[in-house]
C-alpha cells in the first residue's frame, strides 16, 4: 500500500483483516503450536528416511547454500526496501561475479583477491546500472523491473560468449580443500567456511543497520524517503550507495558460491529464483526476513534434493504458495 | 451504416478487413518457409495478447506465462508421445493441464500486485521449467518430447496455417469482447489504482483471479497450437526467456492494445530469423531491445502511431490526454 493511502484509511480497517484471520484459525498460539507439531512430525519422518549423520550433513548443506543466498537476498532486499527497485539483474551480477572470480584465480592463484576484485567490479557495474540505465526511469516500478530482466539476458549471453558454456568450478584455496573431522562427523571444510562467512557478514550487517549512522539513514529511507530527503540527507547518494553495496554482495556471492555450486549458463536465473523464493517467504525489505528466508529455503532445497530429487525446485513451490495465500507479505514482511 | 462509425473506427475496420484478406491470401503469395514463420508469429502473437490482457489491461505484468502455455503443451505432448492417446484426448488433457496451472498460479498470485506479482509469476514459470528438466518420465527432460503428429486434416503446412489463422482470429474477437466489456473496463481501474477499486466495492482479489484464468485460457490455446506446429516440446519452450519475449512483444507493439502484441510478435519472429543468420548472439540483442524499448518506447509502435493519429485528428484542438500505460507511478507497490 502506498504511503498516501495509509493516512486515508482509518486504522480500524487495517486491523479487521487480522482479527478476521485469527478468528478463523483460532488463537495465534494454536497456529504456532500447530506449526511446531507439524515441523516435529516432518523431522521425525525425515529421520526415518536417513541416518542421523546424513541428517546433520543435509542440514549443513542447506545452511551453506542458504549462506550464499543470504549474500544475494540481503542486497536484493536492501535495494528493494530503499528504492522500491526489484533488481532482477541480481542473478546476472552473481554469475558475472563468479566468472570474473575464475579469471582472477586463474591469473593470480589468489582466491581472496578474486573475491575482492569481483565484488568491486560488480559494484561498479551496479553503479553504471543505477546511474545510466535506471536513473531515467526512476519511480516507474514496472519498467525498472523489465529493464533489469533485459540486462540479465545481456549479462548471461555475454558471459557465455566470454567464458564459454562448460560448467566451471572456481579453484578453492588449499587450506579450505578437503574435509574436517569433527569427532567422527566428517564434513567439507569449504562449506563450513561459507556458513561462517555468512554468520560474520550477517552480524556486521545487523550491527551496521542498528547502530551506525549509515544504518539509521537506510532505516529512515526505508520508512519514509521524502522526510529523509527533507532532513537534508542526500537520498540519491544513499540510493546509489545501497545499489552499489547490493551489487558488491552479489559479486562476492558469485565467487564464494561459484567455488562449490559450479558456474554454468542459466545459473543466473536459478539463483534469482532462489533469491525470490527467499524474499517471498521471508518478507521483502527486511534483513531479518532475508535471514529467516535463506535458512528455510536452504533447508527445503537440501532435504528436497536428498529425499525427492525429481521434484527439487518444486519443493519450493508448496511453501511459497502457502505463504503467498496466508501472508502475501512474507513471514517477516512489513505490514 | 459506415457513416455511424467514427473515422478512427472506420480506419480500424479497414485494417481488419485488409488483415483478414491478406491472411487468407498469404499461402498463395509466400513460400513454405515464410508461411511457417507467419504461423509461428500468429501463435506467438496470441500468447503475447494473453500476456497483454494481464499486463496492459489489468496492470499485472507476468514473467511466467510460458509456464501456463508450456504446461498445456506438455499435456498434449505427454498424451501423444508417452501415452499414445488419440487427438481428442491429447487436446483435452493439454487444455485441462493449462487451465489447472492457470488456476493454481492465479490463486497464488491473486493477493499480490505490482512488482510482487512479477516476482511471484517469475518464480512460478521457473518452477515449471525446473519440473520440465527433472521430471524425466513425463517430460523427457532436456530432450523433450518428440514425434507429436498433427491432427488429420491439418497435417500440411498450409492447412495448419489456416487452422492457426482461424483460431487466432476467433481468439482475437473473444479478447475484444472481454476488454470492451464492463469487466474489461474494471480491469483498467485495477491497473490505475487497486486501492481505489477496492474502496469502490470491487473484489479486486477475485478480479485478478478471473483475469488470470481468462488470460490463461488464451495462453493455453497458444501452447496447444505451438506444440502441434513444432511437433515437439522441450524445456526451452518454458524457459524464462520464452515468457520474457512475450512481454517484449507486447510492449514493443504497444501494450494495452490487442493489435500491438500481434505486431510485436511479427517483428520479433522475423527479426530473430533474419538476425540469427548473421549473428549468434540473439539473447544479447533481445536483452538490448528490452532495455531500449523500456527506456525510450514504453508505449510501443501502436502507441506512437495512435498518438500521431490523434494529434492529426485534433490538429486544431487542444492536445488530448494520453492513456498512462506502464508510466503511472501511483501504483501500490505491495500486495
Amino acid at each position: 500500500m502506498t504511503d498516501g493511502v495509509k493516512s486515508v484509511v482509518p486504522p480500524t480497517s487495517a486491523t479487521t483483516d487480522d482479527t478476521a484471520r485469527s478468528g478463523v484459525l483460532g488463537s495465534r498460539w494454536l497456529l504456532w503450536g500447530g506449526s511446531i507439531v507439524a515441523l516435529a512430525l516432518l523431522v521425525w519422518w525425515i529421520l526415518t528416511q536417513m541416518t542421523a549423520t546424513a541428517f546433520l550433513a543435509q542440514i549443513l548443506n542447506g545452511l551453506s547454500f542458504g549462506a550464499v543466498l543470504f549474500f544475494l537476498a540481503s542486497g536484493f532486499t536492501l535495494i528493494f526496501g530503499l528504492m522500491r527497485i526489484t533488481n532482477l539483474a541480481h542473478g546476472g551480477f552473481y554469475l558475472v561475479g563468479g566468472y570474473i572470480g575464475i579469471s582472477v584465480v586463474r591469473a593470480t592463484g589468489n582466491f581472496f583477491l578474486a573475491m575482492l576484485v569481483s565484488a568491486i567490479l560488480i559494484m561498479l557495474l551496479g553503479l553504471v546500472t543505477e546511474r545510466v540505465l535506471l536513473r531515467p526511469i526512476r519511480g516507474l516500478e514496472k519498467p525498472e523491473v523489465l529493464l533489469t530482466i533485459g540486462l540479465t539476458f545481456i549479462l548471461g549471453d555475454m558471459s557465455l560468449a566470454i567464458w564459454g558454456g562448460d560448467p566451471t568450478p572456481i579453484p578453492k584455496p588449499d587450506f579450505l580443500n578437503g574435509a574436517l573431522n569433527m569427532g567422527g562427523f566428517i564434513y567439507p571444510r569449504y562449506r563450513l567456511f561459507v556458513i561462517a562467512c555468512a554468520v560474520v557478514i550477517g552480524a556486521i550487517l545487523f550491527w551496521v543497520e542498528k547502530k551506525t549512522r549509515w544504518g539509521a539513514m537506510v532505516r529512515a529511507g526505508v520508512d519514509d524517503r521524502e522526510t529523509v530527503a527533507a532532513l537534508g540527507i542526500n537520498i540519491k547518494a544513499v540510493f546509489t550507495g545501497a545499489f552499489m553495496f547490493g551489487a558488491f554482495l552479489a559479486g562476492f556471492a558469485g565467487v564464494i558460491g561459484g567455488a562449490f555450486l559450479t558456474l554454468l549458463p542459466g545459473q543466473d536465473f536459478e539463483v534469482l529464483l532462489f533469491a525470490l523464493a527467499v524474499v517471498i517467504i521471508g518478507g521483502l525489505g527486511s534483513l531479518k526476513g532475508a535471514a529467516l528466508g535463506v535458512v528455510i529455503v536452504g533447508l527445503i532445497d537440501s532435504f528436497g534434493k536428498a529425499l525427492i530429487p525429481e521434484l527439487s525446485f518444486f519443493t519450493l513451490f508448496a511453501p511459497m504458495a502457502i505463504i503467498l495465500v496466508l501472508r502475501p507479505r512474507g513471514l517477516l514482511g512489513r505490514e | 451504416m459506415l457513416r455511424s462509425i467514427s473515422l478512427t473506427g472506420r480506419v480500424k475496420l479497414g485494417f481488419a478487413v485488409v488483415g483478414i484478406a491478406l491472411g487468407i491470401a498469404a499461402p498463395y503469395i509466400f513460400d513454405r518457409f515464410v508461411i511457417g514463420l507467419i504461423t509461428l508469429a500468429l501463435v506467438g502473437g496470441l500468447f503475447a495478447q494473453s500476456i497483454d490482457l494481464l499486463g496492459g489491461y489489468a496492470g499485472l505484468i507476468t514473467l511466467g506465462h510460458a509456464g501456463v502455455s508450456g504446461t498445456a503443451a506438455y499435456g498434449v505432448g505427454y498424451m501423444a508421445a508417452k501415452a499414445g492417446a488419440g487427438f481428442p484426448a491429447q487436446i483435452a488433457v493439454g487444455f485441462l493441464a493449462g487451465m489447472v496451472a492457470a488456476l493454481i498460479f492465479g490463486v497464488m498470485a491473486m493477493r499480490s500486485g505490482g512488482v510482487y506479482f512479477i516476482m511471484v509469476t517469475l518464480a512460478q514459470g521457473m518452477i515449471v521449467w525446473g519440473l520440465s528438466i527433472r521430471l524425466f518420465r513425463i517430460t523427457g527432460a532436456e530432450n523433450g518430447l518428440t514425434g507429436i503428429p498433427r491432427p488429420p486434416g491439418v497435417e500440411l503446412y498450409w492447412q495448419y496455417y489456416y487452422l492457426t489463422f482461424a483460431v487466432v482470429v476467433l481468439c482475437w474477437g473473444m479478447l475484444g469482447i472481454v476488454v470492451n466489456s464492463p469487466f474489461g473496463t474494471s480491469l483498467k481501474g485495477l491497473r490505475e489504482s487497486e486501492t481505489r477499486m477496492r474502496m469502490l466495492g470491487y473484489n479486486t482479489t477475485g478480479q485478478k483471479l478471473y483475469v488470470f484464468l481468462i488470460s490463461g485460457f488464451f495462453a493455453t490455446v497458444s501452447g496447444i497450437l505451438l506444440v502441434y506446429l513444432n511437433g515437439f516440446i522441450s524445456p526451452s519452450t518454458v524457459i524464462l526467456a520464452a515468457s520474457a519475449i512475450g512481454v517484449l512483444q507486447a510492449i514493443l507493439g504497444g501494450i494495452g492494445t490487442l493489435v500491438g502484441p500481434m505486431i510485436g510478435a511479427f517483428i520479433i519472429v522475423f527479426v530473430q530469423n533474419v538476425v540469427s543468420i548473421y549473428v549468434a548472439r540473439w539473447p544479447t540483442l533481445m536483452g538490448a531491445l528490452f532495455v531500449v524499448v523500456v527506456l525510450f518506447a514504453r508505449r510501443g509502435l501502436v502507441g506512437a502511431i495512435s498518438d500521431g493519429w490523434n494529434r492529426w485528428l485534433n490538429r486544431n484542438q487542444a492536445p488530448g490526454i494520453n492513456e498512462p500505460v506502464l508510466t503511472s507511478t501511483n501504483q501500490p507497490s505491495g500486495p
